[in-house]
């Protein structure tokens, strides 16, 4: 009897050492190879007249059936032409944000001071008073913002416009409200180069109905959401998507409604071409063309 | 006196792995979840920095990939081109890029026939461009990329929030 008893203990407790050496070695090789940040893919039609527009060709007549939809990206302004007009210019500030290496902290400087910086020699200095390396300072951008500016004409250097966005911390905007006539709560800044938030642009309180871009977004304003919401300069990417989509409600009888060309001027970096290609799509233009902007 | 030492023996040794057993099931259940299996995709190195965009689009096959960073394009990981010399240049046309691709292509069209696959269907190419090169590159890359025979062009962009909703 005591025999048999010793058998089944034997059998209850596996050795399960050499299992757990196995999984401890399995932990961190998996861990290695996951990938937390996931790749995607953006899809792009081919510029089709690209080999053809090396002649100089001038390009087809516009056609009143079609809406030859183009959004052009220069160094100082965005426009969305239409059958051979265009809309007002949307003037914008460059900004990169960075994140230090250094601090983990989030620090937003112009394109002209971080070039001023760097041909004096330095690099662009974090929140904790370092430089950044000034070779590689380019790979410690994390977003490019595009600030909306008001000109009132070419010459004038115009104010910095500024919007209510909601937040989900660090001061980092998510999505732009609009109000009941879908025009976004902006005005322009004050000071020099409007670069104080203005006092008259105040948070809507919590029951105030408004909306984002998105379709069916209209809501009224829950207490957690108008507490979380902040004053940011208004990106010239909203104003962008704003139109693109009242452009695609308006003409989404025509053949051609889905189409848009995106021209950038030759030094416009690749992460402004994915943005507005982004901006484009979410619009509903799934077809997106790619073309230089003449005169390169 | 003869069972004292046993049953010293046997208070000592359970120290059960059981539950760590399961703990460790656990995390490799969602370690295997998690995983990439897009390995040949993944080449980030610290000077290719892919832009953000809100595509929720997951690449189909594994394609041809040529990456443009600061200082090469890299086409398939042999260094062709310096970027610096793609930007100077005056056509849109990169021959150096271009023969290689036209190689490539007309593999691709041999090894279809071979097993009796559309030997003209346009060729898939996945572009990774990091986010600060200027459209100026990128434009004559997907020229290239279009004048070779791989007209389905797709870029490689991060997910916005890691792919989270």
């Amino acid at each position: 009897m005591a025999k048999r008893i010793k058998v089944s203990q034997g059998m209850e407790e596996p050795d399960l050492l050499p299992a757990m050496g196995l999984f401890t070695i399995l932990i961190p090789m998996l861990l290695s190879m996951t990938a937390f940040q996931k790749l995607a893919i953006v899809e792009v039609n081919l510029p089709e007249r690209s080999m053809l527009e090396l002649n100089g060709e001038p390009p087809p007549e516009p056609d009143q059936q079609t809406l030859s939809l183009s959004l052009a990206a220069t160094k100082d302004y965005l426009v969305i032409g239409a059958r051979g007009g265009f809309q007002p210019n949307v003037y914008f500030k460059e900004m990169w944000t960075f994140r230090c290496k250094s601090d983990a902290q989030l620090v937003t400087y112009s394109v002209e001071d971080v070039e001023r910086t760097v041909s004096a020699g330095a690099g662009p200095k974090c929140k904790d008073g370092k430089e950044m390396d000034k070779e590689k300072y380019l790979y410690e951008i994390e977003t490019i913002e595009l600030w909306a500016i008001q000109k009132e004409s070419e010459e004038d250097p115009g104010r910095i416009l500024w919007a209510l966005y909601s937040s989900q911390g660090e001061n980092v905007p998510d999505s732009v409200y609009v109000d009941g006539n879908n025009a976004f709560y902006a005005l322009p800044g004050e000071g020099d180069l409007g670069a104080t938030p203005p006092p008259a642009l105040t948070k809507p309180a919590a029951g105030t109905a408004l909306a984002t871009l998105d379709l069916n977004s209209a809501r009224k304003l829950t207490a957690d959401a108008a507490r979380s919401n902040i004053v940011y300069p208004l990106s010239a990417y909203d104003v962008i998507s704003k139109d693109l989509i009242q452009i695609h409600a308006q003409f989404i009888d025509l053949d051609d409604v889905n189409d848009i060309i995106i021209v950038a001027d030759d030094n416009a970096q690749f992460d402004k071409i994915i943005s507005l290609m982004d901006r484009a799509k979410a619009a509903g233009f799934s077809k997106v063309n790619l073309a230089k902007l003449g005169g390169a | 006196m003869a069972r004292k030492p046993r049953d010293f023996g046997t208070a000592n040794a359970p120290f059960s792995l059981t539950s760590m057993m399961d703990m460790m099931t656990i995390i490799l259940v969602f370690m295997i979840k998690n995983i990439d299996a897009e390995g040949q995709l993944i080449t980030q190195a610290e000077n290719l920095i892919l832009p953000v965009s809100t595509s929720k689009i997951q690449p189909k096959e594994v394609s041809l990939s040529v990456t443009v960073d600061n200082e090469y394009v890299v086409v398939d990981n042999a260094k062709i081109i310096k970027t610096a010399d793609v930007l100077a240049q005056e056509d849109i046309l990169i021959t150096s890029v271009d023969s290689v691709l036209k190689e490539r292509r007309e593999a691709e069209r041999e090894f279809a026939l071979r097993s009796n696959l559309p030997a003209d269907e346009a060729g898939n190419i996945v572009v990774q461009i990091d986010k600060n090169i200027p459209y100026d590159a990128m434009y004559k890359v997907m020229a290239t990329c279009g004048y070779s025979g791989y007209t389905n062009i797709a870029f490689a962009v991060m997910m916005k929030n890691g792919g989270e909703e």
